[in-house]
């Protein structure tokens, strides 16, 4: 019945594929059959959220479960939940078009700040109640995890637990627990207080917030005994053994990264002081090359794919990429496979790849720079150098390359306006390069595609006691940029500052924000990350309507004192660490690669982390 | 080889870009011996006897597809149904030399079922045999760039309906003309016949049921030419 009505709206709305279901692999089982039936939701549209490999890893490994099933949930574009609103259609799974609030667990993954409120579009839509302690046992139990977990404060009264860090292991774990209390029937207070005493889990209800006069954190303490003060993110020790999916869903219509994704390795060494993902996914763990290839063939049967990318932070970084690589190439080469590697690192010994890689296909090639001085990029600890950037692209464009990326920041802590004047100067040095390579030899069209997005301290970085540049500030170095950047054959873009701000006020929020988001909602935003939809008016609004400053979260420098709202997480880098990085980041000192050496992050307290080092 | 599928009611939404990326790739995991187009980006050498819109399902839809060496139309059929997803099963295979012309060539008519449901359902049934008694039918067609009134009715070759009253539904079965030059598109004929019986045209369900050839100016499945 629902299924027929879901299938009348499908006829009056944009990408009816989004909504429709019956992809190639995807799993359908009995509900009967199963003990929990599991929602898993991506907070925005199908082709995002089916592009994301964590979802797909979770999907995966909940379905190989005999006693549960997982089901897909995307959010609805606009045109699409204004009409089952109207047609009082409620959020449905997409592959048996089940009502989301009747699952037994929902789990939302937490990918980017400004996704937030379409969680709470997805609560409403599904027919949850917003708040946790509203919800009775008719609900699902709300989980939700991801990068964005690591400050979990901002959404605290919207989810009933977080998970902290790697999911493989957490998702089965809280599966049994809540499997466990339904079958003896106890409360759903009683579930959650069980669920917070799993390794990585966080109940906020069980947590209590007090604040000084001047705004910042007085005390922030577990309200119950047995409840941990400290919350240790989850973490698995060998990627070798842990679950990856061997058959992925391929979908109908085109989706953001339409390919098979094999993750080579997860975590970073290279401790890049603004990045996040470095930081809380530390240490790093490496895929053997033996697994990756049996991947890479079962998933390339299962699926048809044409397309296979390597990903990880760093997959230059992955210690045999020229080898595996070349191995791809071969193996592949029948089946017209082509291979593409992102975040290609300049002093990665790659070269030969690159040559093997272009017999397939030639894209283009991205440089994530970060900052335009040296002397910034020390501070950031960007550990590329001009020359770097200058011998690579000279080979790039030897070997008939003709299209670069290059990607940086603006406002990070102690940058100049001559940093600025930086990013100009390397842009103009590429075009350069490109015109004293030889006519016969350089491929036609040269394109140097540059891109500035305005930086966003970010929590368990050493960047976390940062003020972030105020959007006045982001506009007058935006306008000096754009005048600078008047370069032949360079390409310009910048983001909008607003939307950065706001990211800042989410990433470092405390309880109080959440009213905020609840509020905004209630004005109508939703899809913040998507332009055409964002509203920056309805934002400040909210902020006014609940008394709360924004800038008192985006643009306020933190005492190494101050009690922060994450503080009770354990991501495995210490505080004191982080502090020292910041102290090194002033004076721009950098600090060496740790696979070089131990910095003493704090990683090694945990068992199976940084072996063999 | 050529491939006779089915388009289900629940993938009825895949447009023509979209069926072509799900069968390269069915193709691609059905181990059979595809062909590939020489060239700097080579791809798969398919292609489908006519593009079913977005929207509209099919029972008998057709996949001409280049293969390297010969396979039995069994094998074909057993290695792609294991591949595609339930709602696109291929029904029927047969072997075919890459003659020219393609089969598509051979394209000249279509058949369609059409469902109304309500309204006035009936007043449309019952307008069918008058409407087919005119020799002229002007109705506007719509293209991208222009619209013209056409006269439908050379193109129309087939209309029955059949009305029943318990449900208030219309059952229509229409064969037209499909060539380049005229083709009558099902919403355009429905349309009208709904004007021409003085009706409104009530929710309206269309599902392309056969692509015909002509044998001796006598329809046949272009599979079976």
């Amino acid at each position: 019945m629902l299924s027929k009505k879901i299938d009348a709206l499908l006829d009056r709305v944009q990408k009816p594929a989004r909504y429709m279901g019956g992809e190639m692999n995807c799993v359908l089982k009995d509900p009967a059959s199963v003990a929990i039936r599991y929602a898993f939701a991506f907070p925005d549209v199908y082709e995002v959220g089916m592009s994301h490999l964590g979802s797909r890893i979770l999907y995966d490994i909940i379905n190989k479960r005999d006693d549960a099933l997982c089901e897909r949930v995307f959010m609805p574009w606009v045109d699409m939940a204004d009409l089952m609103r109207a047609e009082d259609v409620p959020l449905f799974s997409i592959e048996t078009r089940s009502p989301v609030g009747g699952f037994d667990m929902l789990g939302i993954t937490l990918q980017y700040e400004m996704s937030y409120t379409n969680i709470l579009e997805i609560l409403d839509l599904a027919h949850i109640p917003l708040h946790s302690e509203d919800r009775t046992w008719d609900d699902p139990i709300v989980i939700a995890g991801g990068p964005c977990a690591f400050n979990p404060e901002p959404l605290y009264h919207f989810i009933d637990a977080f998970s902290i860090g790697d999911g493989e292991i957490s998702t089965l774990e809280t599966i049994d627990v809540v499997k466990q209390c339904k079958q003896e029937g106890v409360s759903r207070k009683e579930c959650l207080r069980r669920l917070a005493k799993l390794r990585g889990v966080y109940v906020p209800s069980l947590y209590e917030a007090s604040y000084n006069e001047d705004g910042t954190l007085k005390a922030f303490e577990p309200i119950e005994e047995g409840v941990p003060r400290t919350v240790v993110k989850n973490m698995v020790a060998d990627l070798d053994h842990a679950e990856y999916p061997e058959s992925i869903i391929v979908p109908f219509m085109e989706i953001v990264h339409d390919r098979i994704n094999i993750e080579v390795l997860r975590g970073c060494t290279r401790g890049c002081r603004f990045c996040q993902a470095g930081m809380i996914y530390r240490p790093v763990r490496e895929r053997s090359m033996e697994r990756i290839l049996d991947l890479a063939k079962k998933l390339v049967d299962e699926t048809g794919y044409e397309e296979i990318t390597l990903s990880s932070l760093s997959t230059g970084d992955y210690s045999c990429l020229p080898q595996l690589a070349h191995e791809l190439m071969e193996r592949f080469a029948e089946k017209r496979v082509a291979l593409s590697l992102p975040s290609l690192r300049l002093d990665s010994e790659l070269k030969e790849t690159l040559e093997e890689t272009q017999k397939v296909k030639k894209t283009s090639l991205t440089y994530a720079m970060e900052a335009g001085t040296q002397r910034l990029r020390d501070v950031i600890n960007k550990g590329i150098t001009e020359e770097d950037l200058m011998s690579s692209v000279s080979d790039a464009f030897a070997g008939g390359w003709s299209s670069i990326k290059l990607y940086f920041m603006f406002g990070l802590p102690t940058e100049t306006y001559e940093d600025l004047d930086g990013i100009a100067d390397l842009a103009s040095k590429v075009v350069r390069k490109y015109f004293e390579t030889p006519k016969n030899i350089r491929a036609r069209g040269l394109r140097v595609n540059c891109s500035a997005s305005c930086f966003v301290p970010k929590p368990f970085t050493p960047f976390q006691w940062e003020p972030q540049d105020t959007i006045e500030e982001f506009t007058e170095k935006q306008k000096h940029l754009c005048r600078v950047m008047r370069i032949k054959g360079v390409e310009f873009n910048w983001h909008e500052p607003h939307v950065s701000f706001l990211e800042a006020v989410f990433a470092r929020g405390d309880r109080r924000v959440a009213d905020v988001l609840e509020q905004a909602w209630k004005l109508g935003c939703r899809f913040d990350g998507w332009t055409d939809q964002f509203s920056f008016d309805n934002w400040m609004k909210a902020f006014e309507l609940c008394g709360v400053d924004p800038a008192f979260y985006a643009n306020r420098r933190r005492e190494k004192d101050e009690l922060l709202p994450w503080a009770f997480i354990d991501a495995g880098v210490t505080q004191q660490y982080l502090w020292r990085e910041r102290e090194r980041a002033v004076a721009a000192q950098t600090t060496p690669d740790c696979r070089k050496g131990c910095q003493g992050c704090g990683l090694k307290r945990f068992e199976g982390a940084c072996e063999g080092r | 080889m050529l491939l006779e599928f089915r388009k289900d009611d629940l993938v009825r939404h895949l447009g023509l870009l979209d069926l072509q990326r799900t069968m390269q790739r069915a193709l691609r995991r059905s181990g059979l011996p595809i062909a590939y187009s020489n060239g700097f980006n080579p791809h798969i050498v398919m292609s489908f006897a006519s593009a079913l819109s977005s929207g509209i399902p099919g029972d008998a839809e057709l996949l001409d597809v280049s293969l390297k060496e010969e396979v039995s139309a069994e094998t074909c059929l057993e290695a792609m149904n294991r591949v595609l997803p339930p709602s696109l099963p291929v029904t029927r295979v047969r072997v075919v030399d890459d003659r020219f012309p393609k089969v598509s060539a051979a394209l000249r008519q279509a058949q369609y079922a059409i469902t109304l449901t309500g309204s006035d359902a009936k007043k449309i049934a019952d307008a069918v045999p008058i409407f087919l008694g005119e020799t002229e039918i002007m109705a506007l067609r719509k293209t991208k760039r222009q619209e013209t009134m056409v006269n439908i009715r050379p193109m129309l070759h087939e209309l029955t309906a059949d009305y029943d009253e318990a449900s208030d539904v219309c059952r229509l079965t229409a064969r037209v003309s499909f060539v380049e030059a005229a083709t009558l598109k099902p919403d355009l004929l429905m349309e009208a016949l709904a004007n021409y019986a003085g009706a409104e045209l009530p929710r309206c369900e269309i599902r392309r049921t056969k692509l015909l050839g002509l044998v001796d100016d006598k329809p046949v499945p272009l599979f079976d030419l």
